[in-house]
Parts: C-alpha cells; structure tokens; sequence
C-alpha cells in the first residue's frame, strides 16, 4: 500500500460531495489494518485494473447510506434503505470512484474502473486484497463513512 | 421473441446442413437458401433477411461478386463469408464489395453466433447480446474451471437474473471487470459447499484439515481462473473490448445481500455433488 494513492481518493470526496449538496467532508482519521474489512451495513466494492490494482470499498452504517441516498435525492426523506437508495449510494461510489480514477490518471497512472457492488449485512467480513490495506475515515455532514483502500502500483 | 433472419449462401448440402442445426438453436432462423447468385439476389429482394452468410465458391459468381450484388441493392446489408481461405487479399476484397466479417471453415459455432449477434446487435437487442456474447463465454468457463481445479462435473444452468439481490450465506468471491462492457463476476456458495468445495480443490481428506484462510485463497483462487478465462474468450473474439478483471474481493457471513442496481446481470447455476455452486455475471447495459 502505497501512501500516495491516497489523496486522489480524498480529492475525490472534496471534489464530487459538494457538487451533490454535501458540507465539505473532512478527513478525521487514517490508519493501517490488516486484512479484514468489518461490514458496517452497507458497503460498495469497486475494483481496479491496469497500473492501479485492487479494490476499494466504501463501508458505512445502513442510516449513513439513507442520510446520503436522501442528500442526493435533494433532501427527500428516505426512511427505508429501498432500491432508489441503494441505486444512488452505487452512483455516488461510482462517481467518486471515477473521479480518483482521473486523479490517479493526472498522476500519470494509467488505471480502469469495475461497476460498483453494493452489499448489504452487518458484521460481515470483507477481505479486499492479501496485504494490509489502509482505512480513511470521513465525516460528511455528521456522518462517519470508511473508504478502505487496497491498491497497488504494478 | 422474434427471431432474427438469416440467409444461407452456399451451394453444398453439408455446409447448409451445419450452419441450420447451429443456427436453429439460437434466436436467428434461417429464412431462405441460396445455391448460387442469382437465386441469392433473388431471395434477399423477397425475404430481406437481416444477414447473410456467404460461401466463396458458388455455381456462377464467387462469393465476393454476389455480395458487391447484393450491396448493390442494399447498402446496409450484413454479410459474413465463410471460406476455408481466409487471407489478406481476399479480406480486402470483401470487404471492398461489402462483407463485414470473415469467418474460416471448419465452422466454430460460437464464433459463428457471436459473429452473428455483433452484426445484429440493434436487431437482437442488448440483452440477447450480452446474454449470447457474453454471459454464455463465462458459463462455459464456469463448468470447465469447476471440472479441472475439483474434478466434479456440473450440469450448468443460465438464466437472466430477475431478482433484486443476491442472498449469501457463506461465501461470495467478487470480481470487478472492466473494458467494454464494464461489469463484475461474483462466484458464491453457501457455507457447506464451500468446505466441501475447498477440502476437494486442495486434496485433503477431511473438511476439518482444511482452514478459514484456505477455503477463502481456494474459492478465489477459482473464481479467478474461471473469470479470467471467460473474459479471454470474449477478448479474442472481439479485439477492441480490452476486458480486464480486478482482483477478487471477498465477503463471508449469513444474510449478506448483494444488490444489482443498473445491471443486467445472469444467473449461472452449477449443481455439482459438492452442492451448487453459482456465478452471477453483470454487466452494465449500454454502454
């Protein structure tokens, strides 16, 4: 895991969230784990090929998701973790995810992006890659989101 | 649905033989034979078959003359020859007289369905085409992957995924694809196949031999092998689609639901004595 890699993830999240209506996320913690992601509810894989391997994964809690899904649905309540939610949690992934991508590519990092897979259970466990990955938490309107970050260069 | 005409060009029984039982088991149907060029000509202006497959050696005219004929009349015809010669002389001839592919004899189906549906794709519409041309590439590879890492055979099963998740209960192995079309792979099983599955693929005697770590490097280690074949078979088909696969990420636990929203996505099931096995294929449409 390569420290660098990472503030095209965290641009992405300053760039993409305010265009949604999101308050500027911030930063508010960054640490290395080993091996085991644990399912906070709802969490999005997205993986990566050519000079950038592996997968990231966007966890958070199932209200997060509905405070974000409602956010970006201009602020209609979402009480219940239905489709259009998860169909605008996927996008935003997708768009966040895209747009590091194209941070990555300004870097000089030839990279390509999957489509999201959105999962749904808590305390499940999620292995992202073989090595340790590195866990960057968010805080976005008051609500905590992990972005689990396990690329590497080739 | 309605099916998908074809003309046969070709003046050999067999020939027509084999391309009838191919197609018949496809959405295309074969609307007219024709044995040489004129009744070739004749045929298409009644029938207007959507594409023609064309032999080289007919009767009057070659195959490239009769196809400059049949362009002639309609410019946005779709033919494909299918000679036992396939060189660069004769490509840039075809298609100067307004063939779109060649394909070599001994005929190989798929490449001849495959061939077809690229050449349809407006006519037989998205899902047919990822359905045919690409969910079918990875269902094949699926059932080969299974028989040489566990020796088990499988009767392999595809279906258009109507349901709005997934429901694992065990282990769901998740590989990303990208290129055209983007989409992902997740190959899963529940708790007692995977034990079963992953006792077999490293050749141990008991399932309590066999570790947590180890059920998840060998359902990976599968899902990569099949994944990875699927996507070469579609690459050396079509040369521009560039399909990638990411590494595997991977979830265990029960009641883990995996969503598909935007996907159109498959169903592949292969009932093994292991227990069945799945794969779901997506892919996002359109693009």
């Amino acid at each position: 895991m390569d420290v660098k890699l990472v503030n095209p993830f965290i641009d992405a999240f300053i760039t993409v969230l305010p265009q949604m209506g999101f308050q500027e996320p911030k930063r508010t913690n960054m640490y290395v784990k080993q091996n085991i992601v644990v399912g906070l509810g709802v969490t999005v894989i997205v993986g990566f090929t050519k000079e950038i391997r592996g997968n990231i994964a966007y966890n958070m809690t199932e209200n997060t998701a509905k405070y974000i899904a409602s956010t970006m649905m201009m602020g209609m309540p979402v009480d219940s973790f239905d489709e259009m939610a998860q169909s605008a949690i996927s996008e935003i992934s997708n768009m966040l995810t895209a747009n590091a991508a194209t941070n990555l590519s300004a870097m000089g990092h030839e990279v390509d992006i999957s489509t999201p897979s959105l999962s749904m259970g808590e305390h499940c466990q999620i292995k992202l890659g073989n090595d340790s990955y590195l866990v960057v938490e968010m805080d976005i309107g008051g609500h905590a989101m992990e972005i689990n970050i396990a690329v590497s260069h080739q | 649905m309605e099916k998908v005409k074809v003309m046969v060009v070709d003046d050999s029984k067999v020939s027509c033989m084999i391309l009838e039982d191919i197609i018949s088991r496809t959405n295309f149907e074969i609307c007219a034979f024709a044995a040489n060029t004129t009744e070739a000509i004749e045929k298409y202006r009644e029938m207007r078959p959507t594409v023609v497959t064309m032999d080289m050696n007919l009767p009057d005219h070659d195959g490239i003359e009769c196809s400059r004929r049949i362009h002639a009349m309609d410019p946005d015809a779709k033919i494909v020859m299918i000679s036992a010669m396939r060189d660069a002389s004769l490509m840039a001839k075809g298609q100067e007289a307004g063939i779109s592919a060649f394909l070599q004899k001994p005929i190989n189906e798929n490449e001849l369905i495959d061939t077809l549906m690229l050449l349809c794709q407006n006519k037989v519409g998205t899902i047919v085409v990822l359905r045919e041309s690409y969910a079918k590439p990875f269902s094949r590879a699926f059932q080969q992957g299974l028989f040489s890492l566990s020796g088990v055979h499988s009767e392999a099963e595809l279906t258009q995924e109507e349901g709005r998740y997934l429901e694992v209960n065990g282990i769901a192995v998740i590989l990303g694809i990208t290129g055209k079309p983007r989409g992902r792979a997740i190959l899963y099983m529940d708790a007692s196949t995977m034990q079963k599955f992953s006792r077999v693929v490293l050749g141990r005697k008991s399932d309590a031999e066999v570790s947590k770590k180890e059920i998840g490097e060998a359902v990976e280690e599968a899902a990569n092998i099949i994944v990875g074949h699927g996507v070469s078979t579609i690459n050396d088909i079509f040369q521009d689609r560039e399909m990638r696969v990411t590494p595997p990420g991977t979830l265990y636990g029960e009641n883990i639901r995996i969503a598909n929203p935007k996907l159109i996505s498959f169903k592949i099931s292969a009932a093994t004595r292991l227990g069945t096995i799945y794969m779901n294929i997506g892919f996002a449409g359109g693009e």
